[in-house]
């Protein structure tokens, strides 16, 4: 299904179908992990939507690379090792408190949020495509994490100084969404994806004056320096944990 | 202990134009705007849905109409405010049947109070048989919008059901007890 012609530009929608794919795939896990653990009931049952949502739209990207890599979903998943996948630091980072969840969500939402605006008119189309699919659910995602961001902030002293924590901690993490590469370039000069400056612009738009409304301080931090590949130690744990099912006998039928 | 849980919002659900919202049960939430999409979370996950209601329960005013008959002061002496007419939302029970239980809204009537918004109620919507009758300020009632539905309801349609027997698990496991002779194979 390649649409493209130029194999410079397939092999960087690879890199960045399989990125984005990464992203959601390894934040679906951190959100899995609070079902069953949620403040209450009801929110037990809305994470673990977001987070089968999430895994769903890294279903979407998996597809969409194995289309133009003839590879395997099933094979991305269970059987890379840790530096072979792409996801940024900030979605491996452990689950913490319902503070710093809330925040990461929140913070990535909105990146999601204005890259899918953006993505929505990609000049190629089964990234437009994939983009106004997960698009729809993005709104939902983002109107329940800003209104418990919300809640958080303008709710009680500690509420507001433990998520007050979490987005200075998380804050350098947020940086790293928006770092430039030649691979985000090249796509960006095609028209395939939005530039890491237009999308930073627009995520502070959004962000920066929501958060100073729900009663928070912007931090001010440099983004953390690592590329997308770069590692920690939690994201080896964590695919212990989601490949040792799979590992156990890989010529299991599923 | 004291008690930490969230005041609770009965939801209210309309799965098709031509049906009425019916209660589906209720949700727990610091406010009215969380209980929206609570109640979204909690119980539009598969089934289909075009629009959703929620409602504080301390706005509702129900009775039985055992409750009714046994208190012939109900509607007796009571003279709202006029100058504080409010619209109100009519529900009711009208079937004690197996998976038609649902308070179903009803209509609406106009009153200045609870107790005489269910007075008119009966008169006007009370011909067939009711159980329950459930009166509530259109007001409070927090209604999701037209523009809710591609974002809240749509998706779901997308998502495949599935039920226990998708999964092969109970044939995939006979097939390995057949290729291991002697361990119980049936």
């Amino acid at each position: 299904m390649k649409e493209t012609t130029d194999a410079r530009i397939d092999e960087q929608l690879v890199q960045f179908t399989l990125s984005m794919a990464d992203d959601e795939l390894i934040l679906a896990h951190r959100n899995s992990e609070w079902t069953g653990h949620a403040p209450i009931l009801e929110e037990d049952i809305a994470f673990s939507n977001i987070a089968q949502d999430e895994l769903g739209h890294a279903s979407l990207w998996y597809d969409l690379c194995c289309n133009l890599s003839d590879d395997d979903p099933d094979r991305l998943v269970f059987f890379r090792t840790p530096d072979e996948y792409r996801n940024v630091l900030m979605v491996e980072l452990p689950k913490s408190d319902w503070a710093f969840t809330i925040a990461r969500q929140y913070l990535f939402d909105a990146y999601e949020l204005v890259s899918l605006n953006n993505l929505v008119n990609s000049t190629y189309r089964p990234i437009a495509e994939v983009a106004g699919k997960i698009r729809t659910e993005e709104i939902y995602h983002y109107r329940h994490t800003s209104s418990w961001i919300k809640r958080l902030g303008l709710g009680t002293e500690e509420s507001n100084m433990r998520t007050q924590k979490a987005l200075n901690e998380l804050w350098s993490f947020a940086g790293q969404l928006f770092i430039d590469s030649p691979s985000i370039q090249m796509l960006a000069d095609s028209g395939v994806a939005p530039r890491s400056e237009i999308l930073r612009q627009e995520w502070e738009e959004i962000v920066v004056p929501f958060l100073q409304d729900s009663g928070f301080l912007i931090p001010s931090a440099e983004p953390v320096d690592a590329i997308r590949g770069d590692h920690t130690g939690n994201l080896t744990s964590l695919l212990a944990e989601m490949q040792e099912v799979a590992r156990t006998d890989p010529s299991a039928k599923w | 202990m004291t008690d930490t849980q969230w005041p609770r919002f009965e939801v209210f659900l309309q799965d098709r134009p031509e049906t009425s919202h019916r209660n589906i049960g209720s949700v727990h939430a610091p406010d009215i705007e969380m209980a929206m999409m609570n109640a979204r979370d909690v119980f539009v996950r598969r089934p289909s849905c075009i629009s959703l209601w929620v409602v504080p329960v301390d706005a509702i005013y129900a009775k039985t109409v055992q409750e009714i008959e046994a208190d012939p002061e109900l509607f007796r002496d009571r003279l709202g405010d006029e100058s504080s007419v409010d619209k109100y939302d009519i529900f009711r029970k009208s079937s004690q049947r197996r998976a038609m239980t649902f308070v179903i809204y009803t209509g609406q009537v106009e009153a200045t109070s609870p107790e005489l918004a269910l007075q008119k109620a009966i008169e006007i919507f009370g011909d067939g048989t009711t159980y329950v009758w459930w009166v509530c300020p259109e007001r409070i009632i927090l209604r999701s919008q037209e523009s809710d539905i591609p974002s809240m309801f749509a998706p779901a349609k997308d998502k495949e059901y599935r039920q226990p027997r998708d999964y092969k698990v109970v044939s995939a496991m006979q097939e390995v007890k057949r290729e291991q002779p002697g361990k119980g194979g049936r």
